[in-house]
């Protein structure tokens, strides 16, 4: 047997994940996901008005309070029977949208590019040098004296000693490829967006009436009335065309100039071939035509229509009674009772394992935009196969950790640029003094429904059943258990399971090369590396970013 | 209730009190971090629930439900020159003790709490120093006696601390007040 590395536990919010892989011979040779903490949010919501689930659920993830709150009302939309007003729609869709361009931007460089850009190399960066980097590579480029200045900032932050997010970084391991004017750069940006995204966040203040909780979703449409005025929309468009100037200047050169040195890992990461996507960004009130459109690619075959009816969770390996895998609408949530054992061959997560039609599928960006590409949504196949040529890549390289990151900046901008059209929409139907954000409705005695939506994360779903206007079940499958869920009773494993086999390990006292597979599914959490080494005994523990 | 007093400062034109309307006003934020649905998790949240439904507030001070954000409040408190957090502290003490921390107490004594959301809080701290702008923050907090169990509710020695640490935030802000004048 090879070293057991661990990635451990130490957040409360949902996703507590822990991740054990398996090296030898300088690689993953298996690996295993772990959820550690058990979400009885299912249980607690039974016997609750329906109107009130969205409050809770939007509480159940550290990150995703919006997308839990928007899959819950659709839900209950859906059981009874509503169709919310177009305005509701489009302020919906723009909230949503705003969300995918902070978090995206927020992961591309505040969780993941450090997976790739090494901060001290950029200490010993020559500014000049990075002066000309950015003239070939940045849409916005920047001079010498801009890259000093940061690298004296940096050399202040890092002299203080106060580290924070770059204390306990693998600087200088070997797997870095980036020259350090590229890790510069790179830094540079990072800074950067740290100040647009603290102005992205207000875009959803400005429909969300709150941030970071908005309070303006109902049953039945949204509440943001008083913000349907000119001045409000012009602000929250001024902000939009900021953080789209950035998506198009910075962030999706900065993914090509760092991608082009790490083409390698355009074939690691990426040993899945199933993917599922419900679509979202309904182009219409019967939300038939999406920008971001549903389906389910197959072993890579071309995509087909996705139905919920095949969506099925087993507990085969969690710690759960025992019993067959169960449709959302029939899903149950019980933990065996006492003490639970992390065993690898038994039973080792509190996640179930999700699979459409039977088969683990992965979610997220890539899914997204390799069914948006099946389905020739319009403008996606050329920005794909541009970025592609860009880089000198094959299309199998979408098909990887790095077609992953890819994929996530990718959608960015298809995402962000509609954005534009739905406010045109918006401003057109006030104009026209079409104002109507809620449709009124009433509570029936029985219904079910779901409701279906892709964040960014992946696709999210929420089922719920209502009698005596109560609820009476309520199961939810969110991204990362469709990701970072365990193997099923047939004995076949999650996607990230899959997608870390075969990973190199030059250092299993550093494992950077699994983090960068990890991060690149964006789970929600910090981690902390614990790697336990059978042969010397030896234990590491390294805090992870 | 608690002491109208910002009810007044907000809508008293000329009083000496009132910063409203003055632009180079600090700005203030009061923030609750916590998960109301682990019970008493959720103390900080229901301290500025309990806030913003009996004050009104000066335009300078913004009271935000933090929930379990972490990092991703760094948008939220990066434009604050000053921070008052509300949360569960554990700091070997009994269930319902209250504890303020300030300055240099705060990265030493809430490192070895057992509490994600708190470190996070650290981290997006010390990205606003990175950013050129940190918030001059005190945390307040209390004791918590349980936060495993699944319940949206507080454990009642909990509940009877939120009135106090509410009226202590009031007087932070008193104290800011009078700082300004």
């Amino acid at each position: 047997m090879g070293n057991r590395i661990t990635i451990d536990p130490i957040t409360r919010i949902e996703g507590h994940l822990k991740i054990e892989v398996e090296v030898e011979n300088g690689k993953v040779k298996d690996a295993w996901c772990s959820g550690q903490m058990f979400r009885g949010i299912e249980i607690m919501l039974k016997g609750r008005d329906p109107r009130d689930a969205h409050h809770f659920v939007q509480r159940s993830c550290g990150v995703c309070t919006y997308v839990h709150a928007l899959s819950s009302v659709r839900a209950v939309e859906d059981a009874c029977k509503i169709t919310i007003p177009d305005n509701a729609r489009l302020v919906r869709n723009l909230i949503h949208g705003a969300q995918f361009q902070h978090d995206h931007i927020v992961h591309f460089y505040h969780l993941h590019a450090l997976d790739w850009v090494d901060i001290v190399s950029a200490l010993s960066a020559d500014p000049k040098k990075a002066e000309a980097l950015s003239a070939n590579t940045s849409g916005r480029p920047q001079k010498s004296d801009y890259f000093k200045s940061v690298q004296d900032k940096l050399k202040a932050f890092v002299g203080s000693g106060q580290l924070g997010p770059f204390n306990n970084g693998y600087w200088g391991h070997s797997a870095y490829k980036l020259p350090p004017e590229a890790n510069l750069m790179a830094t540079s940006h990072y800074l950067e967006a740290l100040q647009l995204q603290a102005k992205a966040a207000k875009m959803h203040a400005i429909f969300g009436g709150k941030n970071p909780h908005p309070q303006f979703l109902v049953v039945g449409g949204v509440t943001s009335v008083g913000d349907l005025t000119v001045e409000r929309i012009k602000e929250f468009e001024d902000i939009w065309k900021e953080t789209k100037d950035f998506v198009d200047n910075v962030y999706l050169p900065d993914l090509l100039a760092v991608a082009s040195f790490y083409k390698d890992w355009g074939a690691i990461g990426g040993n899945n071939s199933s993917f599922l996507c419900y679509g979202d960004f309904a182009n219409d009130s019967a939300e038939k035509n999406k920008l971001m459109p549903s389906g389910f690619i197959r072993n890579k075959m071309p995509v087909e229509e996705m139905t919920t009816d095949k969506v099925t969770e087993d507990v085969t390996k969690g710690w759960y009674e025992k019993g067959d895998a169960k449709h959302p609408f029939q899903g149950e949530t019980k933990p065996i009772q006492g003490e639970v054992t992390y065993n690898t061959d038994k039973q080792y997560t509190w996640l179930k394992a999700p699979r459409y039609d039977g088969l683990a599928a992965e979610v997220g960006p890539l899914a997204r935009v390799l069914v948006a590409y099946g389905k020739n949504a319009p403008g996606v196949q050329a920005l794909v196969d541009s970025t592609l040529k860009k880089l000198g890549v094959g299309v199998e390289a979408l098909f990887s950790t790095l077609g992953r990151t890819a994929a996530r900046g990718l959608e960015t901008k298809i995402i962000g640029d509609s954005m534009g059209g739905w406010l045109e929409s918006l401003k057109a139907n006030i104009a026209k003094g079409d104002k109507k954000t809620y449709q009124s409705w009433t509570m029936p005695k029985t219904g079910k429904g779901f409701g279906l939506n892709d964040v960014p994360r992946g696709a999210l779903g929420h089922w719920i059943e209502i009698a005596d206007g109560k609820i009476k079940n309520y199961q939810y499958v969110v991204p990362s258990t469709w990701n970072f869920g365990p193997a099923d009773a047939k004995g076949n494993k999650g996607p990230v399971e899959k997608a870390l086999i075969g990973t190199p390990i030059a250092d299993a006292s550093k494992p950077l090369e699994v983090l960068r597979t990890i991060h690149s599914y964006d789970p929600c959490i910090a981690c902390a590396v614990h790697v336990i080494d059978p042969h010397t005994n030896e234990t590491y523990k390294v805090s992870v970013i | 209730m608690l002491t109208p007093l910002y009810k007044l400062r907000a809508t008293i034109d000329g009083c000496p009190y009132c910063f409203t309307g003055d632009k180079m006003a600090e700005k203030i934020m009061v923030l609750g971090v916590g998960n109301i649905l682990y019970s008493d998790d959720g103390f900080g949240i229901r301290v500025v629930e309990k806030l913003e439904s009996e004050q009104i507030f000066p335009d300078n001070v913004t009271v935000v439900d933090g929930g379990v954000l972490g990092v991703n409040l760094l948008g939220v408190i990066s434009g604050a020159d000053r921070l008052i957090v509300v949360d569960t502290i554990l700091n070997h003490g009994k269930p319902g003790d209250i504890h303020r921390l300030e300055g240099d107490a705060i990265p030493n004594r809430i490192l070895g709490k057992n509490s994600m959301h708190q470190v996070d809080l650290l981290e997006a701290l010390s990205l606003c120093r990175l950013m050129g702008s940190v918030p001059q923050t005190v945390i307040i907090g209390v004791e918590p006696q349980d936060i495993e169990t699944l319940n949206p509710e507080l454990t009642p020695a909990i509940a009877r601390q939120v009135d106090i640490v509410a009226k202590m935030v009031i007087q932070e802000l008193d104290k800011l007040a009078l700082k300004t004048l």
